[in-house]
C-alpha cells in the first residue's frame, strides 16, 4: 500500500503547477539572452572551424539558441551551455553527413565539382586580398588556417572534445554533459586529439 | 614556451575577438529571433495548455448533468402523469351519467317516485 508521502507526492505530480509569474519568465528570459550574447561568437567561430561555410555556421548556431531556448529554458541555468554545446555539436554533425550525402549525389552528376570539403569552389576564394596586412597578422592568420585545417581533419568526437575543453574552458563533467558520453572518454578523445595535433603542428609551431 | 594548448587557445580567442562588425550583427539578430520565436511558442502553447485535472471535472460534471436528467425527467413525468389524471378524472365526473343533465332529471324522477311510495304506504292497509 503506497504511504502518505508516495500519495502526496504522486498528487503534487499529478496536479498542474501554477503558470510561472510574468517577472520570473521574463527573468529567465533576460538570463538566457546574457549566456547567448556571452557565448554566441566562440561557438559561431568553433561551428565555422568544423563547417568552413559562415552562413552554415550561422544557421547551426541560430538553430541550437533556437531549440534552447524552445526546449530547454525551464532547465536549470548550469545545464544550459552544455545542452547547448550539445545541440550546436549535433547540428554541425547532422549539417556535416547531409554534405557528404549532396557531395556523393553529386558526383554523379554533371558539371563543376566540389572541394574535398564538400563546397562549392568560390573563384573569388583563389584572388589576392588587395589590403596588406601586418606580418604579425598575417603570420596568427596563417596559423589559425593551419590550426583549423588540423582540427578539421580530426574524427568529430576528438575535435568536439578538444574545442569544449581547450576553447571554451568546459570541464571533463561539463564536456562528457555536451558529448552525452562518459568522462573517461572525453579523456581518451582530448588526449588523442592533442596527440594529433601535436604530431600535426609540431614542426610548424 | 606556450604549450599547444595555450597556443590554440589564443589564437582561436584572437580569432573570436576579430570577428567583424557585420557577423557580430548578424549573431545578435540571430539571437533576438531565436529568443522571439521561442516566447512567441511558449505563450502559444500556455495559452493551449488544459489543467491535468480537466477531464475530471468534465467527467463529474456530466455524470451530475446525467443524473439531474434522470431523475428530473422522471420527476416532470410524475408530474405530467398527476396533471394527466386530474383532467381525465374531472372528464369522467364531468362526463359520467351521474354528473350530466340526464343523471339530474333522473334524480328529480326518483323524488317524485319516492313520494308516491312514501303516500302509497301511508294509505295502505296494515296487515
Amino acid at each position: 500500500m503506497p504511504s502518505f508521502d508516495t500519495l502526496n507526492t504522486a498528487w503534487m505530480v499529478w496536479d498542474d503547477p501554477a503558470p510561472a509569474p510574468e517577472e520570473a519568465v521574463l527573468e529567465q528570459s533576460r538570463e538566457l539572452d546574457r549566456l547567448l550574447a556571452e557565448i554566441e561568437r566562440r561557438a559561431f567561430r568553433m561551428a565555422q572551424v568544423a563547417l568552413r561555410d559562415p552562413d552554415d555556421a550561422l544557421d547551426v548556431v541560430q538553430d541550437a539558441m533556437l531549440k534552447l531556448a524552445r526546449n530547454y529554458a525551464k532547465k536549470p541555468s548550469a545545464e544550459w551551455r552544455p545542452l547547448f554545446y550539445r545541440i550546436l555539436e549535433n547540428g554541425i554533425l547532422d549539417l556535416q553527413r547531409r554534405r557528404s550525402v549532396r557531395k556523393r549525389f553529386m558526383a554523379w552528376l554533371p558539371g563543376p565539382k566540389e572541394d574535398p570539403e564538400g563546397e562549392a569552389l568560390d573563384p573569388l576564394d583563389s584572388v589576392a586580398d588587395s589590403a596588406p596586412a601586418a606580418p604579425e597578422r598575417m603570420m596568427q592568420d596563417q596559423a589559425m588556417q593551419k590550426l583549423e585545417a588540423s582540427l578539421r581533419e580530426l574524427p568529430a568526437r576528438q575535435r568536439e572534445a578538444f574545442m569544449l575543453r581547450n576553447f571554451e574552458g568546459l570541464d571533463v563533467a561539463e564536456t562528457a554533459s555536451a558529448m552525452g558520453c562518459s568522462q573517461g572518454s572525453v579523456k581518451t578523445h582530448y588526449s588523442r586529439a592533442v596527440h594529433t595535433l601535436r604530431e600535426r603542428l609540431g614542426e610548424v609551431w | 614556451m606556450a604549450t599547444l594548448e595555450e597556443r590554440s587557445r589564443a589564437l582561436f580567442d584572437e580569432s573570436v575577438d576579430n570577428l567583424d562588425m557585420a557577423m557580430r550583427s548578424r549573431l545578435t539578430q540571430a539571437r533576438h529571433a531565436a529568443l522571439d520565436a521561442a516566447g512567441r511558442s511558449g505563450r502559444r502553447r500556455g495559452m493551449l495548455r488544459m489543467p491535468l485535472w480537466t477531464p475530471a471535472v468534465g467527467v463529474t460534471a456530466a455524470a451530475v448533468l446525467g443524473v439531474a436528467l434522470w431523475f428530473g425527467g422522471h420527476g416532470h413525468h410524475g408530474v405530467a402523469a398527476d396533471s394527466q389524471s386530474s383532467f381525465e378524472d374531472l372528464d369522467i365526473v364531468a362526463s359520467s351519467e351521474e354528473g350530466s343533465g340526464d343523471a339530474m332529471e333522473m334524480l328529480q324522477d326518483d323524488i317524485d317516485f319516492y313520494g308516491w311510495a312514501d303516500k302509497a304506504a301511508g294509505s295502505e292497509p296494515a296487515a
